[in-house]
């Protein structure tokens, strides 16, 4: 660590992305006193270069850019032990959505692409089908992340039990699904929502 | 029938796909508890972990809008897949504390946010609206002898003010409907820890390492099977088993059961009807060692 005098102020600290990130997420930011215990009970946190806590750290420091710019916010699972032990209410697994969120619009600064891959892929299927299709989830994922024999033996067996299907279902009610998302997006371009 | 007791069931994708056994344990159950259970029609997918990750307006919108639809059914949603379970009670909690992501809501679906109906998950319906004591009754091959770790994973109780299935980090719920079919359930370490969910597409190294610590707990304390309520938990437990042995050069062959199946067969559904078939860690050799099939 280099030794440099750091001075926290509204604009160091980039109180806009810190408000933005508490509109979408709903709790506090700033309310983190750094006790840890997200980081003590997160399953994820082996996976990660920073811990949660540290996360809600940087953030408090203006250091956004370095949170987007890694991995570990694309390794939380969303398990909310954090959420659920946090002595100050701080609702990390929300904050963690938030800024995956703000990740994601930035068209994925973060090193982490295959869960950014199947998240892409998994909101794709219920916009064309209404509903996940497994199959198609699994065989995409495979040719666009290169991984072309990854579980390759588990398929033919899954196939065997009935477990994964051949075809798709399919919602009958597709133009509804359709408006849902053409409305949200609506509403983002005219800047009625996040 | 009980024709008091009805409910909006709500399968979600995994059930219509990967989980085809526990819809079809749900469905012989509720049947021979004389409980009524009618599909939402056209209900869509919650957008699970996935859409909440990256848009959580797009989530609200999703289960907003299900919950609409479920109200085309009489009864309380009743909710299989812990996943599905979550985003909706998530819904409802955010929307009601939260006026401007209503109104969002409420303009993507472009109807009223309907947030006061009931969503249950099985367990409270079989534990508290038909209750222990006519489950209890309804068993007529009690798996008596049969040693149950009791697996919730997640997202059935976290976080605390959203699920209120039961305690946040110690429930018993799903014990205690186990122990009314007449198993024996077993204190262990790992009831609560996450399994890798979703990862098991994207990261499956993380769904080995934490499932094989769930499944090393298990045996150790002594558990003949593991019992879940959840599609994911289901996959990453019973369908990786066999490589996360391969990879810690283990031998757990511990068979893992949707809840409902493992009562479906201690109501005398059989085999057939509780998709035990379906399994991929083979339960026959279990059951018929305790004399139950």
């Amino acid at each position: 660590m280099k030794k440099k005098k750091m001075i926290i102020s509204s604009q160091t600290m980039e109180l806009d992305v810190v408000r933005k990130v508490e509109a979408l997420s709903g709790t506090s930011v700033r309310r983190c006193f750094q006790c840890g215990k997200c980081s003590a009970g997160c399953p994820m946190a082996t996976f990660m270069e920073h811990p949660p806590n540290r996360i809600v750290r940087l953030l408090q420091l203006g250091q956004w850019q370095r949170i987007l710019a890694g991995r570990s916010i694309w390794y939380c699972a969303s398990c909310e032990t954090c959420s659920t032990r946090c002595p100050n209410k701080v609702h990390l697994a929300s904050i963690m959505d938030a800024l995956r969120k703000l990740s994601w619009d930035a068209e994925g600064p973060s090193k982490e692409s295959y869960v950014q891959l199947a998240n892409r892929l998994f909101l794709e299927n219920i916009r064309s089908y209404g509903r996940q299709y497994e199959m198609r989830l699994a065989a995409v994922f495979n040719v666009k992340s290169g991984q072309f024999l990854k579980d390759l033996m588990l398929g033919p067996k899954l196939i065997s039990k009935g477990k994964l299907k051949m075809f798709h279902q399919k919602n009958r009610n597709m133009a509804e699904i359709e408006k849902i998302f053409s409305r949200i997006e609506e509403m983002r371009k005219k800047g009625e929502a996040l | 029938m009980d024709k008091t007791l009805n409910y909006a069931y709500y399968p979600g994708c995994s059930l219509h796909a990967s989980a085809g056994e526990y819809d079809l344990s749900t469905r012989e159950l509720f049947n021979l508890l004389g409980v009524g259970l009618t599909e939402v029609p056209d209900w869509f997918c919650c957008g699970a972990t996935p859409a909440h990750n990256v848009d959580e307006l797009l989530s609200l919108s999703l289960c907003a809008k299900n919950l609409e639809l479920a109200e085309q059914v009489d009864g309380d949603v009743a909710v299989a897949c812990a996943a599905c379970f979550s985003r909706l009670k998530f819904t409802q909690h955010t929307l009601l504390e939260d006026e401007t992501k209503r109104r969002q809501v409420e303009k993507a679906i472009d109807a009223p946010a309907r947030l006061d109906g009931k969503v249950k998950h099985l367990l409270e319906i079989l534990a508290r609206d038909i209750g222990l004591e006519r489950l209890a009754s309804a068993v007529s091959k009690p798996l008596s002898g049969v040693k149950v770790a009791c697996y919730y994973g997640c997202l059935l109780t976290r976080p605390p003010d959203v699920p209120n299935l039961d305690c946040v980090e110690a429930p018993t719920i799903m014990e205690r409907v186990v122990e009314a079919a007449g198993a024996e359930t077993v204190p262990w370490s790992h009831r609560m820890e996450c399994c890798g969910a979703n990862f098991t597409l994207s990261r499956p190294g993380v769904v080995i390492q934490l499932s094989n610590a769930i499944l090393d707990s298990a045996k150790s304390s002594g558990a003949d099977c593991v019992v879940v309520a959840c599609p994911l938990c289901h996959g990453n437990l019973d369908m990786r088993q066999k490589e996360i042995e391969g990879v810690y050069n283990a031998e757990y062959g511990l068979p893992v059961f949707y809840i409902t199946q493992l009562l479906a067969v201690a109501c005398g559904a059989g085999a057939e009807k509780s998709g035990l078939g379906a399994l991929m860690v083979d339960p026959f050799p279990l059951l018929k060692v305790k004399n139950i099939l």
